[in-house]
């Protein structure tokens, strides 16, 4: 763990005269989950997006793989992928076919494309001839997210970028699919940046949590161990402490009851 | 929508059919235009006793006369049909272009959407005279016709497609940094191929009659200009005959295109069989 995939140095972004992002500085290193947590608003996604290269910093520099990812756009191409809140899966193109879209925009032949789309499938525990070939709409919810989670895995990319990709799934479904998510994500050593505004999702799935308060600045930084997240009284701590940076927990804590 | 179409002469164009139950209505058609067609037939039938023949022939007369037709005049039925598929096939290349690039193209937008408005106010009837005037070949002028009038209606709904395509859809594509064709290839393609088939399946009964009309009044080949000498010769069942191939080329196309509306829209959980 030694060499930066992402630095942010001293960032702002500005819409009209709003700060959304304000003298943000972070590194992320290989082989790293880190968690960007902040409630609504707090400008995760418009950091999310300069690290995209979609959205241009109005001061600072970002780095991702030692590219400027705005200006070196196309220099990026199979380095990076992101999965959504939604699932955003193409309607007209069946389970295996979205898993095999990066692939396909890398020029993949449509064989190679296949198999390696229904060992992502695997991997996120999508297995049978039959699902593999559903479309979007015969799917469940949290299939699609799983099938958008693979799609993003699937060029092998050195970055994942997750954008509140468990939040809008049921408790159970959401549980289920962070763990496999993380168990794979550990496995692979793929380096991850997940967006979040909860608490406890973070502390059960990132190596360190980068707390954000509004106009996105760091309010606190949190290293999660093993140990750490083994111990009640521990994890009861840092969560008052996160809740107090955030400046208050957004109203959806008390979701799962 | 209402605006921009001809109501006079346009069919009514909608929008992908919305999320609904696929049903079988099927046999029930079927029994239903089964008493229909022989009811008519009694009717026309009963009606030719009484009547003089350049009135109303008798089935048996028509009937002779539709074999007649099939096997000395059948070129004019061909003509007719590949007059309809290629204007049809050109105007839905070139109309769903210039949809395409109004919903991408934002400078062009307006000038273009514009264009399209006028081209859609001119009557059927105009497009037929002007073709008369600029044209000599009989194929280009029938051609300029169908051309002319179905162009705009691709362009609007390929248009209206675009501007549905989500914006998040967008954006996940955009993630893989592809290239402008990819994004046409891998996005903008299948996201119009509703919009498209929907047109198609619309506008693809009025183009048949369309091919017939043009033909009766601008040409002398193909099965509309056969129907006008028939009228001139005042042979009824000719007139007949011909207006019931007619009637059976126009379901035969339609039957084509909900063929492939089923077969490119089978990733749609409301594709609409009726
Ligand atoms: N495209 C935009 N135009 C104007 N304001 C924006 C835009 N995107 C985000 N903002 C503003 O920036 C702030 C941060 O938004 P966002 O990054 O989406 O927050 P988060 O993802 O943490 O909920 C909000 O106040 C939002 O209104
Ligand atoms: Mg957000």
């Amino acid at each position: 763990m030694t060499r930066a995939v992402i630095e942010l140095d001293r960032v702002d972004r500005y819409f009209g005269a709003h700060p959304a992002v304000l003298d943000l500085s972070f590194a992320v290193m290989e082989g790293e989950i880190v968690a960007l947590l902040g409630r609504t608003g707090a400008g995760k996604s418009t950091a999310l997006h300069m690290i995209m290269g979609v959205l241009e910093p109005t001061g600072g520099t970002v780095r991702v793989e030692g590219l400027d990812p705005y200006a070196q756009f196309k220099a990026l191409r199979g380095k990076l992928s992101v999965s959504f809140q939604n699932d955003r899966l193409l309607p007209w193109r069946s389970a295996w076919e979205n898993v095999a879209l990066g692939l396909d925009i890398l020029g993949f032949d449509r064989e190679t494309q296949r198999s390696r789309a229904i060992e992502w499938l695997e991997n996120v525990k999508i297995v049978g001839a039959e699902n593999v070939r559903k479309y979007p709409h015969e799917l469940s919810g949290g299939m699609r997210q799983r099938v958008s989670l693979a799609r993003a895995l699937c060029v092998d990319p050195a970055l994942v970028l997750l954008d509140e990709s468990f939040s809008q799934l049921d408790h159970v479904t959401s549980k289920a699919l962070r763990a496999d998510f993380t168990e794979l994500v550990r496995r692979l050593g793929k380096t991850c940046v997940l967006i979040t505004h909860r608490i406890d999702d973070a502390l059960e799935m990132a190596d360190r949590i980068l707390v954000l308060a509004a106009p996105a600045r760091l309010a606190l930084e949190v290293r999660v161990t093993r140990a750490g997240r083994a111990d009640p009284g521990w994890l009861e701590a840092q969560h008052a402490a996160i809740a107090a940076a955030m400046g208050g927990e957004d109203e959806d804590r008390g979701e799962a009851a | 929508m209402s605006t921009r179409i001809d109501p006079e002469t346009a069919p009514g164009i909608e929008p992908p059919a919305p999320a609904g139950a696929e049903r079988n209505y099927f046999k029930r058609d079927l029994i239903g235009s089964v008493v229909v067609i022989a009811l008519i037939a009694f009717g026309m039938e009963a009606w030719s006793w009484v009547a003089p023949v350049y009135i109303m022939p008798s089935i048996v007369l028509t009937g002779d006369e539709i074999l007649t037709i099939l096997v000395e005049d059948y070129i004019h039925i061909v003509t007719t049909i590949l007059r309809l598929l290629f204007a049809v096939a050109f105007s839905l290349v070139a109309g769903s272009l210039i949809g395409v690039v109004m919903g991408i193209v934002r400078p062009a937008e307006p000038f273009i959407k514009a264009l399209v408005v006028i081209f859609t106010g001119v009557p059927a009837l105009s497009w037929m005279l002007f073709a008369i005037f600029w044209f000599r070949g009989t194929e280009e002028r029938v051609f300029f016709i169908l051309a002319v009038i179905l162009i705009p209606f691709y362009a609007l709904n390929v248009y209206d497609g675009i501007k549905a395509l989500s914006t998040d859809l967008v954006e996940v594509v955009e993630t893989f940094r592809p290239s402008r064709w990819q994004v046409f290839r891998l996005l903008i393609l299948p996201h119009i191929v509703p919009y498209i088939l929907m047109t198609t399946k619309s506008i693809i009964g009025y183009a048949a009659r369309m091919t017939a009309f043009a033909e009766l009044v601008s040409v002398n080949t193909g099965m509309g200009a056969r129907m006008g000498l028939a009228q001139d010769e005042l042979n009824m069942q000719g007139v007949i005959g011909w207006t019931i191939l007619l009637v059976i080329v126009n379901l035969g196309v339609q039957a084509i295109v909900a063929w492939a509306e089923k077969r490119l829209l089978k990733w749609r959980p409301e594709v609409s069989v009726r």
